[in-house]
């Protein structure tokens, strides 16, 4: 500690801003950590507490996906003895028109048997109208909202509330107020409550619910009880407790999760070689001290140790601060994930309040230390073996010796071996992410050698430029080979990053493009929502008939898409006539006959699946699928697999006749419009609005309002990837400049000489502009070297652990080539700071510089 | 060639310390010169301000003819790059480049072309006995060698005036006996004005002239004839 406070403490007082500097990788790679997945518990912690609110004193839930069930399964559950109370529920997420006020969470609810279940706790209400539920009842208009919601709208009593219902927009009485707290404020106070039949009619869910709440009678065992009712109920419907929602939620909410460890964990790699580098230069600059150290009889022990120290504290402050960073991440980011996944998904939650849970805190606070610990082992062992003689010799610079370098090109070499041999051993996830990490490593160790290389070749063009600080600043990267390696690497890293997430959302771009071009192709979708991805309204099969006689429409495809739980993570039914469907499309097809497949499946004979389907689900053509069903178990064969991207978690395609039987559901979600030759298509949208539109709640999108909404969704998706891209960048940025201070701090004196045999301050400041440019010209070769083997390592994971997207491998060079004058220019902002301080500072302190 | 008028330099820290108090001297062309006195004695300040590396807080410097103050860096440096050759104590070479490099350094600096300062660098290795050693790095050379590329890169321009501060002070006997016969040599042939800092009593009184500093203040200016 004696050491700490006399030796470190005055260096790290002197050299602040470099400190501060040195931490910056961990303290954005801890902050990316713990603000991606802050905000993703966040958002399933809002979810949580919603499903929570909403359940009330709900023991058990019995749901069919989103397809719901008939309502005589209601009865089936009422029987049974260990049930004490069991209502209906039908959920929605339904648009009121109020500015600003989002969406409203609409439960459908049997009002007289459910306040046993859920306590309004009605502030204001027409007693004479609540008292008595049938009377609430007979009104279908009537409609409770919570107090929140009501003060936010600016909203009474007896006040009326437009909402958007399958037939239009429609007015509905404000007949009770809820308190706020317990369920009013579920969904951020965004609910309203209203009779459970006037909800199957306002939503076109005809005799259907969503779900059947539970609550037992006392003494009664849950888990007895449930597994009882999932006997009796078959097991298409599921019985679960509510908390189970949250584990769907949590599965959707993954790949969220998967993506941040990606960048977390190269920002906290680049902050390893910020440190190190950093560390490594203080050990050459303050070897006189160590050598009066040894002098004085500190051990090579504590000498290193007090290394060590140092870099662990680096580690703990840079930590401390990336949490605090994480948290304000988080903030801003968990409102965009939980609209993102409620956009996808239809999930109601909203992220309220965003607290971080102790244990990620740790988990990150132990990633930070220990990155910053690894970090500074190797020069903390530079540091404990410096010769005291020699250190205490003025003058003498000590430069990486010829052994170490040895030693780094040969495990670089082995690494790159067997990172090799790991792509051919196989596909199991040990082979796969040790030769994952291996290449990278491999790559990092061998980036003094680069270096040496690279500047060497540089070295011509860079004097071919500026014959004389051109060459000094080349002769710069050779001579200290370590001191610019870690930056390089650093910057490396960040570009490898870029190119990685940039090579992913580019593949994404085209392929889902291609995509559209090839499935999305009817001129007008018919839909019930604004969104295709919305499916709290849908339209009776027979409305299809009605369509059909709009003239200019030659052919209508009637397409009902819905969300199961296979294997407990949510999928996408889509059911049709898919001999149609194949008839105007034409999917890239992965496995099966193109012929035979869609005729299979339209004899109700097998399912078609989508890529993404197959490999995250592990299923190939030729495997019997088990799709629960509320009517029982559906086993069905894999008839063919195509390249599909209706949904992340995969779908699954079976013939309209198939899901009928076994959903009981006969509702359509969109109708595919194909028109005659020479049809308007503004035409015939105007007529189908004008026929319908006031009649029913029905939008009309053009193929390119459907794309552009698709390419909305996706562009959101990569919107968190363009963050970390951002993240990527500014620590590069970080990288260099911590590079260049360290640099020009390490090279006063022969910038002091320089100056002194008659440099004019223009000729070192180009020295220093040229030294940073090709700083940041090494990281971009290597970098970019190093992105083609991230990037197909990400495309691979995205493909086996992420999102099952067998996206084709096409490097960004767009990207790469924005990131030349971005890196360069960036590389060269960085150097005018020092090389201000190079010109600016006293020549007679720099030529005494040691 | 070297006229100071009432020179002061005072450094402002925790403590006001008047490193050089009202110094007057004149120096001739063709002078050798060395500088003597106690460590603080204002030495080595002295030798900076002559050499442009550091401004004075009072007084005025004239070289050449030409008076220093008011310049700004630039021409600062523009004097120092056309009339003054530095030799330093701890040669201050730069490690990456080989001694040909290093001595055309300054000649690159003023933007001389590749195969001119080659020659010039060339030229000047052979005037110190470095000829031989042309494309060797520093850290190949001895203490000697180095100091002896050192002075060929003061030399490059054939400066009118040397500045030298303990040029053998990291040196043994005999080799700095031979770095000071190299400097009287190039004082001698090319007969530039030398100015020596030293804390040697035998290097300093193998220069004609001997000036004593102490506290700041000039407090002998001696003149003898030194045998050859």
């Amino acid at each position: 500690m004696m050491l700490l406070r006399l030796i470190t403490w005055p260096y790290v007082r002197k050299h602040m801003l470099r400190c501060l500097l040195t931490t910056a990788g961990i303290v954005l790679g801890v902050a990316v950590f713990v603000g991606m997945h802050t905000a993703n518990q966040s958002v399933l912690y809002a979810f949580n507490q919603t499903v929570d609110k909403i359940a009330g004193s709900t023991q058990l839930q019995v749901t069919a996906g989103e397809t719901g069930f008939p309502e005589e399964v209601l009865e089936r559950v009422q029987s049974q003895p260990d049930v004490e109370v069991a209502v209906p529920v039908i959920e929605a997420s339904v648009q009121t028109g109020l500015q600003g006020q989002g969406n409203l969470l609409v439960l459908g609810v049997d009002m007289t048997g459910d306040r046993s279940l859920r306590d309004y706790d009605l502030d204001k209400a027409d007693d004479a109208m609540i008292d008595d539920p049938l009377v609430f009842l007979a009104q279908p208009d009537s409609i409770i909202l919570s107090e929140q919601f009501c003060q936010r709208a600016g909203l009474q009593m007896n006040g009326k509330l437009t909402m958007q219902t399958i037939a239009g927009p429609k007015q509905f009485t404000i007949r009770g107020v809820m308190k706020s707290g317990g369920l009013a404020s579920a969904f951020g106070g965004n609910l309203a409550v209203m009779d459970i039949y006037a909800a199957q009619m306002v939503f076109g869910r005809g005799r259907q619910f969503d779900r059947v709440d539970i609550a037992l009678r006392r003494g009664a065992d849950v888990n007895a009880a449930r597994s009882r009712l999932q006997t009796l109920l078959g097991p298409g419907l599921q019985v679960d407790p509510p908390s189970s929602r949250g584990q769907q939620f949590e599965a959707m909410a993954q790949i969220y999760s998967m993506s941040a460890n990606i960048t977390s964990l190269f920002a906290l790699f680049i902050g390893l070689f910020l440190i190190y580098n950093t560390f490594s230069i203080a050990v050459t600059q303050r070897r006189s001290e160590i050598g009066i150290l040894r002098a004085l009889g500190a051990t090579q022990g504590q000498i290193k140790r007090l290394f060590l120290i140092e870099s662990g504290i680096a580690g703990l402050f840079g930590s401390l601060l990336g949490l605090g960073l994480g948290v304000l991440i988080a903030r801003g980011i968990a409102g965009y994930i939980s609209s993102y996944l409620g956009e996808i998904y239809g999930v109601a939650q909203r992220a309220e309040e965003v607290s971080a849970d102790p244990r990620l805190l740790g988990i990150a606070l132990f990633l930070g230390v220990a990155t910053s610990l690894i970090a500074g082992w190797i020069p903390a062992r530079s540091a404990a073996r410096v010769d005291p003689v020699k250190a205490l010799q003025k003058g003498r610079a000590q430069v990486m010796s010829e052994g170490e370098n040895r030693v780094r090109k040969i495990a670089a070499l082995v690494m790159l071996v067997l990172g090799i041999a790991c792509v051919f051993a196989g596909h199991k996830p040990f082979f796969f992410y040790s030769g994952y990490m291996l290449s990278v490593l491999a790559v990092l160790l061998l980036t003094p050698a680069l270096c040496i290389w690279l500047s060497r070749l540089l070295r011509p063009l860079m004097k071919w430029m500026r014959p004389v600080e051109g060459a000094l600043a080349a002769d710069s990267l050779l001579q200290a080979p370590r001191r610019t390696s870690g930056t390089v690497a650093a910057l490396a890293l960040s570009v490898a990053l870029v190119i990685g997430l940039g090579g992913i959302a580019k593949s994404s771009f085209e392929m889902i493009r291609e995509w559209m071009d090839t499935a999305l192709n009817p001129d007008l979708f018919v839909t019930s929502s604004e969104s295709i991805t919305q499916r709290s309204f849908r339209f009776p099969f027979e409305f299809g008939d009605e369509l059909r006689q709009v003239e200019g429409i030659e052919e209508l495809q009637a397409v009902r898409t819905a969300r199961i739980v296979y294997q407990g993570t949510p999928v996408m039914v889509v059911s049709t006539n898919v001999e149609r469907i194949a008839s105007r499309v034409n999917m890239k097809v992965i496995e099966g006959d193109r012929e035979t497949m869609y005729r299979q499946v339209s004899r109700g004979e097998g399912v078609v699946i989508s890529d993404n389907f197959a490999l995250l689900r592990r299923v190939d053509t030729g495997d019997m699928l088990e799709l629960l069903s509320p009517t029982g178990l559906l086993r069905t064969k894999v008839v063919g697999v195509v390249s599909d991207f209706s949904d992340q978690q995969g779908t699954i395609m079976m013939d309209r006749e198939l899901y009928r039987r076994y959903w009981k559901d006969d509702t359509v979600n969109v109708f595919r419009a194909y028109l005659k030759p020479g049809a308007s298509q503004s035409d015939v949208r105007q007529r189908l609005l004008d026929r319908f539109g006031a009649k029913t709640r029905l939008f009309v999108l053009t193929n390119g309002e459907i794309r552009a909404f698709i390419l909305k969704i996706t562009e959101q998706w990569f919107g968190l990837t363009y963050v970390q891209i951002f993240v990527a960048v500014l620590v590069a940025i970080l990288g260099i400049v911590n590079t260049l201070t360290v640099s020009i701090a390490d090279r006063k004196r022969e910038l002091g000489v320089l100056q002194a045999v008659g440099a004019l301050r223009n000729q070192v400041r180009h020295t220093i502009w040229m030294e940073a440019l090709a700083i940041g010209a090494l990281g971009l070769m290597i970098g970019f070297a190093l992105g083609a083997v991230h990037l197909y390592y990400i495309l691979e994971i995205t493909k086996r652990d992420i999102a099952g997207m067998r996206l084709e491998y096409r490097y960004p060079i767009g990207i790469a080539l924005t990131l030349l004058p971005v890196m360069l220019g960036a590389a060269l902002l960085s150097g005018a700071g020092p090389a201000e301080s190079a010109v600016r500072g006293s020549l007679v302190e720099a030529l005494e510089y040691e | 060639m070297i006229l100071l008028s009432h020179l002061q330099k005072v450094f402002d820290g925790k403590s006001r310390v008047r490193a050089l108090d009202d110094v007057n001297l004149h120096i001739r062309k063709g002078e050798m010169v060395s500088l003597v006195g106690p460590s603080g004695s204002g030495k080595s300040t002295l030798l900076n301000l002559i050499g442009t590396l550091d401004k004075p807080t009072g007084g005025e410097i004239t070289l050449d003819g030409q008076k220093l103050s008011g310049l700004t860096d630039d021409q600062l440096t523009q004097v120092r790059r056309d009339k003054i050759g530095f030799i330093f104590q701890f040669f201050n070479l730069l490690p990456s480049l080989s001694c040909e490099e290093n001595v055309s350094l300054p000649l690159h600096l003023r933007g001389w072309s590749r195969k001119q300062a080659h020659d010039r660098a060339i030229e000047l290795l052979d005037l110190v006995g470095l000829g031989k050693r042309v494309e060797h790095l520093p850290d190949e050379l001895s203490g000697g060698e180095r100091q002896r590329v050192a002075i060929a890169r003061a030399l490059s321009v054939y400066p009118p005036v040397l500045l030298a501060d303990e040029p053998t002070g990291n040196l043994d006997t005999t080799t700095g006996a031979d770095i000071l016969g190299l400097v009287r040599d190039v004082h001698e042939r090319l007969g530039a004005t030398v100015l020596l800092v030293t804390h040697d009593r035998s290097v300093a009184e193998s220069c004609p002239r001997t000036i004593t500093l102490r506290d700041g203040r000039v407090v002998d200016d001696a003149v003898r004839t030194v045998s050859r």
